[in-house]
């Protein structure tokens, strides 16, 4: 198993670099669902099979076929190299060395004592058989029941979304000829 | 630092370096789709996070098995049957509720001897947290709506600038 | 009845707007939409006043959702505090959707104007759920669904620049929101809870644990992003700039408060004061970057011809104010710093609108095509004078109240020389003030402002409402100073 593991976290590390290095979006795009699918293998390994399937649906299939669509929309297909700066390297390191700080007070990878594990007492995994009529999956009975706001939240970030897209990709004939003489000096 | 802190720990090192990488092809690209994919493995390494927390050793999905919630459902129902009769057995454990299944015969025999072994090995099922589990289920749909969102503004860019290179379109600007 | 619909205000607040969106999609049609949009705005303000009241009266409100208490379920929990937040957001909301017909149809195609509203609905129920939540998950949640809403309002501008502004806020917006999402994170792995109060409980404090700290880190920076702090206040110009008239008025007056309403809730509600201030120095960081933000803000307020950018910088460089009475954590200080959040999203709002206004008439917003439109736009160009004054702080308005328990506190903590920065950072304010009142009414007039009619009533009204409540909350304080002062009380008190 934990030869799995090792080989799994260094395919995400490679993939993850991968992605930063490639120049060619295609590629890139292809990459990051490569990276969803074993993010997803990784979840399903760390007992969260919901999470692996929704990530495999929507993080490898939606948003790759989102992210191609507009790939041959905008038919721009490269990102110009140019001269890297110091900046977002130092940021991130920063960033990233202060997370690492932070770890170290952290209980270590699937102590049963972890606060998360310990509280709520009795469990949600126990609570669900009484509350829950027999319903196997406790995922479903939080997602569902207990944190149900949330997911109408959830549902309001799609709605909110899709409304969105609608408001910024709709375009009456008015306003097109209205912006044509703003866009006219764009390069073929 | 001992190895086995490095043992606990290494999964989040991992995970971070993972954000970071995301976090830095956000920062430094400069190709707005490319920006777009940066926040999505940025997004995707901190659902990692999270579910590394809710995992325990040797522990299972949060998911019990149909035959331990048969019983548990014959024992709640025996039990409400049993109280009836007068021979309420209260304070016990639910392992034994279901015992109490197969003694009294009421439900069918087999099964209920069946569920009470279930529920015997119920106990000793170790159950990862399901509650990180929810909570990137939200993430990961909150995640996608603003991937396809900030889809929505490059294709619109594109149409008014003609490039989706942020360079470009900054010259672009300046030219005016 | 009236009972059963009293114990649900909680959820009423929310579930209006929030149903009331997608029913302006169906109906697919402007004025329907609009008129729908209007109702449910006032009928959410009326809640909000009736929640306030009750929270005034009867202390804090709390509404289990579903009814699954807490740990298990997620608690809706409105206090003074965030009644008062829920009211202002909620009464500017109303009144810039009263004030907002004919400036849309002026600056956004006719067949997006249902698409638009119910946006603009969603965003509103963002923010309120933001304001009424308990549980630390759920305000990213609606943290998310008034961001996306935001983005796609702000891309609506008439110029090409808006949708790049759009998508400029949504990568900065979003590393933000991530960086919440880590930092909730790091809390939950600490103690096991979302529920605000019951991390406030749990989590470990003498000790310092590395993983708190770092938690509360990630918190503070993602939350300084989306409150537009110096230095990581780079979305806001742009967006504010670029985007519709109306939005600029309504994501001004109330976003960045939305977001300082749970900075405040981190720092009193679940890191106690004690903690952020004396464990860490959060205090003199903060006061460091928002003196900081509020000179170079300031600064760079007094150099833009483009007004609307003016006021951009000027909106960076207010919620210095706030976060200096935060960081001050006297009763004085903090209600100074919640009292301004008011104050400022009244006096914003109203200067907003008048630039709706102009724009409406003169169709810009540079400083040169305004000239001289005083004279034939008189009661626009006073309504700008009236909320300038504001800004500054001069006496009789809202703005002289905030910084005048802003400057008391100080001077408690005897601090001469912020004191004396504060002041001369009000002049400034003086000066960008200054240059647009002397192209208003001493400048010779510009083409465009000499043919320029007084702004419809439409507008003038609910624009006098905002700057009048300037002048009225400016000698009548109980409703804002007082309420302000009651929250600051209970927030120190409450802290452990």
């Amino acid at each position: 198993m934990n030869i799995i593991v090792f080989a799994l976290l260094a395919l995400l590390a490679i993939t993850a670099v991968a992605i930063a290095r490639l120049r060619e979006l295609w590629a890139a795009i292809m990459f990051t669902g490569i990276y969803s699918f074993l993010s997803a293998s990784w979840m399903m390994i760390l007992d969260a099979p919901d999470v692996a399937f929704t990530e495999a649906a929507v993080g490898a299939g939606i948003s790759t076929v989102l992210m191609l669509s507009t790939m041959a929309l905008t038919g721009q297909g490269e990102d110009i190299p140019r001269k890297s700066s110091w900046m977002p390297i130092l940021i991130v390191v920063v960033t990233g060395a202060t997370l690492v700080y932070g770890t170290l007070d952290m209980p270590a990878l699937g102590a049963p004592d972890a606060p998360v594990q310990l509280y709520p007492s009795p469990s949600y995994v126990e609570r669900s058989v009484e509350d829950m009529h027999g319903l196997p999956n406790v995922v479903t009975a939080l997602l569902a029941s207990y944190r149900g706001y949330d997911t109408l939240g959830e549902t309001t970030v799609v709605l909110t979304a899709g409304i969105a897209v609608l408001l910024i990709l709709r375009r009456d004939p008015k306003e097109a000829s209205a912006t044509e003489p703003s866009a006219g000096d764009e390069p073929a | 630092m001992t190895l086995e802190t490095i043992a606990g720990l290494y999964n989040y090192w991992m995970v971070i370096f993972l954000m970071m990488t995301g976090f830095y092809i956000v920062l430094a690209r400069k190709n707005l789709i490319k920006s777009v994919i940066g926040l999505n493995i940025f997004q995707t390494s901190v659902f990692l996070l999270y579910i590394t927390m809710g995992k325990v050793n040797n522990g299972t999905a949060p998911i019990i098995p149909p035959a331990i919630v048969e019983a548990q459902k014959s024992a709640h129902e025996s039990h409400a049957g049993a109280a009836a009769g007068g021979v309420a057995e209260h304070g016990a454990g639910v392992a034994e509720h279901g015992a109490g299944v197969a003694e009294h015969g009421a439900v069918v025999a087999e099964h209920g001897a069946g569920a009470a072994e279930a529920v015997h090995a119920a106990g000793d099922i170790v159950y990862s947290n399901p509650l990180p589990s929810v909570l990137m289920l939200t993430a990961i749909v909150v995640g996608i709506a603003t991937t396809a969102l900030a889809l929505a503004l490059v294709v619109r860019i594109r149409e008014d600038y003609g490039t989706v290179d942020e360079e470009r379109i900054l010259e672009l600007d300046r030219g005016e | 009845m009236i009972d059963a619909i009293d114990s649900h205000l909680a959820i009423l607040l929310i579930v209006l707007p929030l149903m009331a969106a997608p029913i302006c999609v169906l109906l697919g049609n402007g004025r329907a939409a609009y008129t729908l949009a209007l109702l449910v705005s006032i009928l959410t303000f009326a809640c909000s006043v009736t929640m306030l009241d009750e929270a005034l009266e009867h202390g804090v409100i709390y509404y289990d959702l579903g009814n699954w208490h807490p740990p298990y379920g997620i608690e809706y929990r409105v206090d003074v505090f965030s009644g008062f937040v829920l009211t202002f957001v909620s009464g500017i909301g109303a009144a810039v959707l009263l004030y907002a017909p004919m400036s849309v149809r002026d600056e956004i195609p006719a067949s997006k104007h249902y698409l638009f509203y119910a946006t603009y609905l969603l965003c509103l129920t963002g923010l309120l759920g933001m304001c009424v939540t308990g549980d630390l998950f759920n305000v990213f949640v609606f943290l998310e669904i008034s961001s996306l809403s935001s983005y796609a309002l702000i891309s609506l501008g008439k110029t090409r620049r808006a949708p790049l502004a759009a998508f400029q806020y949504l990568i900065l917006g979003s590393i933000g929101a991530t960086f919440i999402l880590i930092g909730i994170g790091l809390l939950y792995q600490m103690t096991g809870a979302l529920n605000m109060d019951e991390i406030a409980a749990r989590v470990p404090h003498e000790d310092g644990p590395r993983t708190v700290l770092v938690a509360f880190a990630f918190l503070t920076v993602g939350l300084c992003i989306k409150m537009a702090v110096f230095p990581v206040h780079t979305w806001l110009p742009n967006a504010y700039t670029y985007a519709p008239s109306v939005v600029t008025c309504f994501i001004a007056a109330t976003s960045t408060k939305v977001s300082v309403y749970v900075f405040v809730r981190l720092i009193y509600g679940i890191i106690s004061p004690g903690f952020a201030f004396n464990f860490l120095p959060l205090d003199t960081e903060l006061m460091f970057f928002s003196l900081a933000g509020i000179f170079i803000a300031s600064t760079a307020a007094i150099y833009q011809d483009n007004i609307k950018r003016m006021l951009a910088y000027s909106s960076v460089a207010q919620v210095g104010y706030m976060l200096l009475g935060i960081s001050l954590a006297t009763p004085t200080g903090l209600s100074g710093g919640i009292v301004h959040m008011f104050n400022h999203a009244l006096i914003k709002g109203g200067l907003f609108m008048v630039v709706g206004c102009f724009v409406l008439r003169l169709g810009s917003v540079q400083m040169s095509d305004w000239k001289g439109a005083g004279r034939t736009m008189p009661w626009t160009a006073t309504a700008w004078v009236i909320g300038g004054l504001g800004l500054i702080g001069v006496p009789l308005t809202a703005g002289f109240i905030s910084k005048w328990l802003l400057l008391t506190s100080i001077f408690e903590a005897g601090w001469w020389p912020i004191a004396v920065l504060m002041l001369v950072s009000s002049l400034l304010a003086v000066v960008y003030i200054w240059r647009v009142v002397e192209t208003l009414f001493f400048a010779e007039p510009s083409e465009a402002a000499a043919m320029a009619t007084e702004a419809p009533l439409r507008m003038l009204i609910p624009t006098y409402l905002l700057i009048g409540g300037t002048l009225v909350f400016g000698v009548w304080t109980t409703y804002s100073a007082g309420i302000a002062h009651a929250a600051a009380i209970a927030l120190l008190g409450e802290a452990p």
